[in-house]
């Protein structure tokens, strides 16, 4: 059974010109463990996918269709109460994007993590307590630092006590959103193996959200490359940097410099990633393809099953199969 | 690329002063300053794109701005194209600007909301009276987009930045600096603010009038996979220092100052088969207002020894212009 399930999901945000068509029909499966890299440039529809399987969606943007299931449990049609006891932050938890600026500057960070522990779980604040110093011993920070205030901790440490408070309930299922994207290299690293260890040691089922194919690389078992809304490939990791067959795949892995290669030009994909308020007809890459045939603005390409564990949405692959 | 140096920074410092409630004020009598940049000292020569690299913090925007005199430098020379730049008077440095540019970070802060296309790009031919009608201006205008690739020219001069994508932008902003046809530009991250796709784009478009008016380049970035790949030379900074200098090559593959070595190992790799980063250096880059004595780096250096805690290093030359501010490397 997979832990995490996303059939044809379709979430949109109205505005005053239209919907926008964030996440348009997306798949996604998760098995237990798993550690996935979700990739994608901004505005593509990975942080709106990780909102939608939180609830955590704005005002303005809906679900319209599709199912998210957890544990074959449709979390959709959950009512926000059991929802909110049962689910948020106990069995999924969410580390936010900028998550080090997330903390509240006048409570200590103890302090913050007790509390959501006490409002999930009959404890005592006292436990709660010893329990998120346990969390930060689990991160490496120093237990002591459980009495200090934001601005007393440096731009790593904050990270990892937010990564801290989004184990505090004992999750499986954990989404990360772009975790290192505001720390230095050195830091980022640190932050990347303890995300890494965790995942391990803890067993967790892990979605990292990030535009950063390299920290993908060095992270995660399984990737879903998404463009414009949709995932266009998934794959286990070796094979999507070995064997890319999606043109996006393809441009935006050749886009993406690696420090181990030889100077080289750095490539570009021609055009800008599309409107979602009137995204284009057919596969959505068609615009910015290469290899755009007659086909490719009329059909929407389904998905090839390649091997098994390895999928793309491309009508190359139909034509040449 | 030949040998004379465009620019020459002679022991360039900056320092800020820290800022403290009146009542410390008026009790201490030391002030303390922010040393973001502390005695640094590179040249570049004609042609070439010189990368200056490090973690946020370690004073390379700062060095940037202060050798175009953005910032006061509060000691130190710079030389561009041989006359010493921090001696020159208001309206003499008003005509060194037309040769001397920058290109920001932040397209969505370094250009005007309220103004169109035309009148960003428009704007520094007429502070510097490069044009004598507003045909000429015109002309001047549509050819500086067509070299940003900005065309049809006309669809984009009654802009307003809000009609254009973040990419766009930056291409304006690159527009309005190539229109003085300066011989040396300092680019302050200029792409880190775009995505993957479009990054090599706006990268081509500055080097491509590179190559067609030979500009000089200090590249600042703190992506050393990208600095791999566009800078000839680059410098990496610690705390306000040069740590190490050499050519980019060398830089990557045979570091020699330990904060190289740690930045270049935690540069993560797209490559999943790549063994993962296993030493990573613990800590983090401290404050910059009293930095530890000896050589800055020597709280989180597994090397450090009793001198390193006692004496700074100085930047000398280890191999073929390979410059190395480390005790050990000796």
């Amino acid at each position: 059974m997979k832990i995490l399930d996303v059939q044809d999901l379709k979430t949109y945000y109205s505005t005053l010109k239209g919907d926008v068509k964030a996440v348009d029909d997306v798949w996604l499966q998760m098995d237990r463990g798993e550690a996935l890299g979700l990739v994608g440039e901004s505005g593509c529809g990975k942080t709106t996918l990780a909102l939608a399987i939180m609830r955590l969606l704005p005002w303005n943007g809906r679900i319209v269709e599709g199912k998210i299931r957890l544990d074959d449990v449709d979390i959709i049609s959950l009512d926000e109460k059991t929802f909110d006891k049962d689910y948020r932050w106990k069995r999924m938890s969410y580390i936010f994007q900028g998550a080090m600026n997330a903390l509240n500057p006048v409570f200590k960070v103890g302090d913050q993590i007790a509390e959501a522990i006490t409002i999930h779980e009959d404890v005592e604040k006292k436990e709660a307590l010893e329990r998120a110093r346990e969390l930060f011993k689990l991160v490496g920070i120093d237990p002591e630092r459980v009495t200090s205030y934001p601005h007393e901790l440096s731009g790593g440490m904050k990270q990892r006590a937010m990564i801290a408070m989004a184990l505090a309930c004992n999750p499986d299922f954990i989404i990360a959103d772009e975790p290192t994207t505001a720390l230095d290299v050195i830091v980022q690293a640190q932050t990347l193996k303890v995300i890494n260890d965790l995942q391990k040691n803890l067993g967790l089922t892990m979605m990292l959200i990030t535009h950063d194919l390299s920290v993908v690389a060095q992270t995660c078992t399984t990737c879903a490359i998404m463009y414009a809304g949709n995932i266009v490939e998934y794959s286990d990791i070796e094979t999507i940097f070995k064997d890319p067959v999606h043109p996006y795949t393809r441009a935006l892995i050749s886009a993406f410099p690696s420090i181990k290669e030889d100077r080289r030009e750095m490539k570009s994909i021609a055009g800008v990633p599309p409107n979602l308020l009137n995204p284009p007809t057919g596969c959505r890459f068609n615009p910015r393809c290469p290899n755009r045939m007659d086909v490719c603005n009329k059909e929407k390409p389904e998905y090839t099953e390649l091997n098994e564990n390895h999928l793309a949405a491309c009508h190359l692959l139909t034509k040449e199969a | 690329m030949n040998g004379e140096a465009e620019l020459k920074v002679v022991n360039l410092r900056k320092w800020f002063p820290v800022r403290k409630g009146i009542v410390s004020t008026l009790l201490s009598r030391k002030t303390e300053y922010v040393r973001a940049v502390d005695d640094v000292s590179f040249e570049v020569k004609k042609g070439e794109i010189f990368g200056l690299a490090g973690e946020s913090g370690c004073g390379k925007t700062t060095t940037g701005k202060t050798i175009l005199r953005l910032l006061e430098p509060t000691s130190g020379e710079v030389y561009f194209e041989g006359r010493n730049i921090t001696s020159l008077n208001k309206v003499e440095m008003k005509k060194m600007r037309r040769k001397m540019q920058i290109v920001y970070q932040d397209p969505y802060q370094s250009i005007n909301p309220r103004m169109t296309v035309f009148d960003i790009i428009s704007e520094p031919i007429s502070v510097h009276k490069l044009a004598d009608s507003l045909a000429e201006t015109e002309e001047v205008v549509y050819k500086s987009l067509e070299e940003v690739e900005l065309v049809p020219a006309e669809d984009f001069v009654e802009r307003f930045p809000h009609e254009l994508s973040g990419g766009q932008r930056q291409r304006v902003a690159i527009a309005r600096t190539m229109v003085l046809q300066p011989s040396f530009i300092v680019a302050d991250e200029p792409i880190s603010m775009l995505d993957v796709s479009i990054r090599a784009g706006i990268l081509k478009v500055m080097l491509k009038t590179k190559e067609a008016q030979g500009i000089t380049y200090i590249f600042i970035t703190h992506d050393l996979a990208y600095a791999r790949h566009i800078c000839h030379r680059g410098a990496i900074m610690y705390l306000g220092k040069i740590v190490e200098m050499a050519s980019m090559d060398n830089l990557v593959k045979n570091p020699i100052h330990p904060y190289t070595n740690a930045l270049m190992i935690a540069v993560p790799v797209p490559d999943p088969t790549y063994e993962k980063a296993r030493a990573i250096i613990g800590g983090e880059v401290p404050t910059p207002i009293n930095p530890p004595p000896g050589c800055r780096f020597n709280p989180r250096c597994s090397k450090a020894s009793e001198i390193c805690r006692r004496e700074d290093p100085e930047l000398l030359e280890m191999g073929t212009r390979h410059f190395v501010a480390c005790h050990h490397a000796i």
